[in-house]
């Protein structure tokens, strides 16, 4: 456990897909240096098989006695997808547009898909997915070389390049299959919640590029933030897959809306579920039939009212209130350190360079 | 009294006939700097068979290489050495019916490599370092070659430009093909490295270049074998081999079964002896002495006092990750290493052990920000029994891959 906890959390009602999130991130950190494969911010719509395919059945994660389960790490071809571009250049000279590698499975291969039948019980949503930066993290306990880190200023959980040895079981451990190799340098790669961008009071690039305003980031233990008052508050956000048992903070607001189911005649079945209850359970755990009745309740109260403090959050009207980051915060934690404000307030992921003396030996074991 | 008593014990045990690996290294007048496993100097050298048995101390999470390497067995390792003054050489010679050489774009391939590693400290060999890559204050120098595609340095020693992905540049024809080679001139070729380390967990790379060696690995597709050759100086700032005997250990790596880590072939203690000098005897015999005792009353002791919490492959009653397996521990631990963790665990208590992964069966307790083995200490076995004990556990190792 860190000292605190920065958290995400997603309205899903509100997300489209438009994958401005995923551009995002990729624009910034993954469109180079063996990453082109990554997608450290994704949108995948469920039902359907996400990215890397069907990661829910690829173990990782704890077991109910706190043991760390065995796990699958994907295969490029067949479970990312292998980037393909097309042969632009030759167009011109009168050839077919081909693609340079024969496309086989991507991020998106099962966009929009869904599930059930049209129109009486269809039904699909999105979901977009981060690096939950855990509190137990399955990739942190699964490394054998100390090499993956979880902040103390702030829980943010990354790699230390210097003693990454490429092993992947990280990428094992790991339940939502989060952690990427990148073949490149041979060494393991994930989100790392654009923490040079939150050093200095901005949030991460999927949040602040996100046009549905879906995402709310903050620290936890600020009663002030919207993320302290939607996961703890008022308890309407929760973590996806609470039972791989790593503790996430990345927080969703489970999808509430959506048209009731016709029936055979095209008749509207009253008070009917169109996204079943049981798949979100599965997805938010047994609480979620709790949350979706408060989001229920608290929209028709606000319809009635005009008062609901939880729809007010949710609409989002503000930047500055949706992403509380506390500029002076890491700015105080560098001071501490002796550090300028132009340093990262922690360059472990760089420890061990140019070393000739054993770097790091933490007697805790697992845990910094 | 008591102690006396069993450090005579320990004497005991050892005093018996050769039977193990003593690797002999023969004296040229040549330089053995970059010698590659092709050069003639090598048929003036003895060559020693070397088991290495699979790593089970610890099992890892990741479920295929889990199955592929379930049923795993010893291999025979091949080993040569060459000494001048200054330098001193081994070629490594061990079959492996498939090649494999990470592959480039891909995500779940692994490339078959080789290891030599060498104690700081040798100089009491009942106390050497782990052979899991060291123990705390008994710390290892590890060189490693792996058959690797070209990588590159995370940070591309600052240069940003040629990190950029070709589709993303400026260039078209000539121009991008120009971009593209001179990305590829800043690639690591050579996957060798060196690292220090006192324990697994610990393993730190040498990055600063203060380690002048050389590691080559080549594959014969007829023979289906892999040879590989070390060259390192005799003495440099981590190292004093410049002495009559030193110990070595070996390690193999077969990628086709997603070996990579833990998982790999990893012999025990082996002494070299740099021929034409005298001494060393005392390293050579704790290394290769035969433990005389009872093995079948050792086994018993071990169900009795043992196998409740260590399982090996004649018992397997204790939870999975309750202690150290140690079904191959007679292949890789030493007379003396048994004897030490017996009578007293905490002084090497494995410590790449991952306590987060396994909550439940700690390994070890920490007190004082010291680590505490979960092991009470066996002082109180009397000589016959600790010594049938040991006995047992050298039997302990997996038989010979057919």
């Amino acid at each position: 456990m860190s000292k605190r906890q920065l958290a995400m959390v997603m309205d899903l009602n509100k997300c489209i897909g438009c994958q401005t999130c995923t551009v995002a991130c990729k624009t910034q950190w993954t469109n180079r240096n063996g990453r082109e494969y990554m997608y450290w911010n994704n949108v995948e719509t469920y039902p359907g098989a996400g990215y890397p395919k069907n990661w829910q059945e690829l173990g990782g994660g704890f077991d109910e006695s706190g043991e760390l389960k065995e796990g699958i790490i994907p295969n490029l071809e067949a479970d990312y997808g292998v980037p393909w571009d097309y042969n632009y250049e030759s167009l011109a000279l009168g050839e077919t547009m081909t693609p340079n590698v024969e496309p086989t499975w991507g991020p998106n291969w099962d966009e929009d898909q869904g599930a059930g039948n049209f129109p009486s019980d269809n039904y699909f949503f999105y979901i977009p997915r981060i690096c939950n930066h855990c509190s137990n993290p399955g990739c942190l306990s699964a490394c054998p070389r100390d090499a993956i880190f979880k902040r103390d200023q702030d829980g943010v959980v990354l790699v230390d390049l210097d003693r990454c040895q490429g092993y992947r079981y990280c990428i094992a451990g790991c339940p939502y299959k989060k952690v990427y190799f990148n073949p490149k340098i041979s060494k393991s790669e994930k989100c790392i919640l654009c923490f040079p961008r939150v050093e200095k009071g901005l949030p991460p690039a999927c949040a602040q590029q996100c046009v549905g305003r879906i995402r709310f980031v903050g620290f936890l233990d600020d009663p002030e933030s919207q993320v302290h008052k939607l996961v703890h508050k008022y308890k309407v956000a929760l973590p996806l897959r609470p039972d791989y048992g790593t503790q996430p903070n990345v927080y969703y607001i489970p999808p509430t809306e959506a048209p009731p189911k016709f029936d055979a005649d095209g008749k509207v079945i009253e008070g009917s579920d169109r996204i079943p209850m049981e798949e979100l359970e599965k997805l938010f755990g047994p609480e979620v039939h709790r949350v979706v009745k408060t989001i229920r309740e608290e929209r028709e109260k606000r319809r009635k009212t005009g008062k609901s403090e939880i729809l007010d959050i949710l609409i989002a009207y503000q930047h500055s209130e949706m992403f509380r980051l506390d500029n002076n915060y890491y700015q105080e934690v560098a001071k501490s350190k002796g550090l300028d404000a132009v340093t990262p307030v922690d360059t472990r992921y760089i420890k061990g360079a140019h070393t000739k003396t054993i770097s790091h030996f933490s007697v805790a074991g697992g845990h910094h | 009294m008591k102690k006396l008593a069993l450090s005579s014990a320990v004497a005991g045990l050892l005093a018996s006939s050769l039977s193990g690996a003593n690797i002999v290294a023969s004296k040229v007048e040549h330089s053995l700097k970059d010698i590659s496993p092709l050069s003639p100097l090598w048929y003036e050298a003895k060559l020693v068979v070397i088991p290495v048995y699979p790593q089970t101390t610890i099992k890892l999470n990741d479920k295929i290489a889990n199955e592929l390497n379930s049923h795993n067995g010893s291999k025979n390792i091949k080993v040569k050495a060459l000494y001048n003054d200054k330098e001193i050489a081994f070629l490594i010679k061990w079959k492996d019916k498939t090649l494999s050489i990470q592959k480039g774009y891909r995500s779940d391939s692994f490339g078959d490599g080789v290891a030599v590693q060498f104690p700081v400290n040798y100089s009491n060999p009942d106390k050497l370092p782990y052979i899991g890559m060291g123990s705390e204050g008994r710390e290892v120098l590890i060189h490693l070659q792996k058959a690797a595609p070209n990588t590159y340095e995370p940070n591309g020693h600052g240069d940003v430009a040629h990190q950029v992905n070709r589709h993303n540049t400026n260039y078209f024809g000539e121009d991008l093909a120009k971009f593209d080679s001179e990305v590829k001139d800043i690639a690591v070729v050579d996957y060798e490295r060196t690292f220090i380390s006192a324990g697994f967990r610990s393993m730190t790379e040498v990055k600063d270049g203060s380690v002048d060696s050389n590691m080559e690995m080549m594959y014969n597709i007829t023979k289906g074998c892999w040879k590989s050759t070390l060259s390192r100086p005799l003495k440099d700032e981590y190292l004093n081999l410049d002495s009559p005997a030193f110990p070595v250990a070996f390690a193999v790596w077969d990628g086709d079964k997603r070996n990579r880590d833990g998982l790999k072939l990893l012999s025990g203690w082996n002494s070299v002896q740099l021929e034409g000098r005298e001494g060393g005897d005392k390293l050579v015999s704790a290394l290769n002495d035969e433990v005389k005792g009872d093995v079948a009353n050792g086994k018993v002791q071990f169900q009795t006092n043992c196998a409740a919490c260590h399982n090996t492959k004649d018992f397997n009653m204790a939870p999975p990750y309750m202690a150290p397996n140690l079904s191959n521990i007679g292949g890789q631990a030493t007379v003396g290493y048994l004897v030490e963790s017996i009578k007293e665990p905490n002084a090497v208590v494995v410590p790449g052990y991952n306590r987060n992964a396994h909550k439940n069966t700690p390994w070890y307790n920490l007190e004082n920000g010291k680590r505490v083995s979960a092991m009470p200490p066996f002082n109180w076995l009397d000589d016959k029994t600790l010594n049938d004990i040991v006995a047992y556990l050298k039997t302990l190792k997996a038989d010979e891959e057919k």
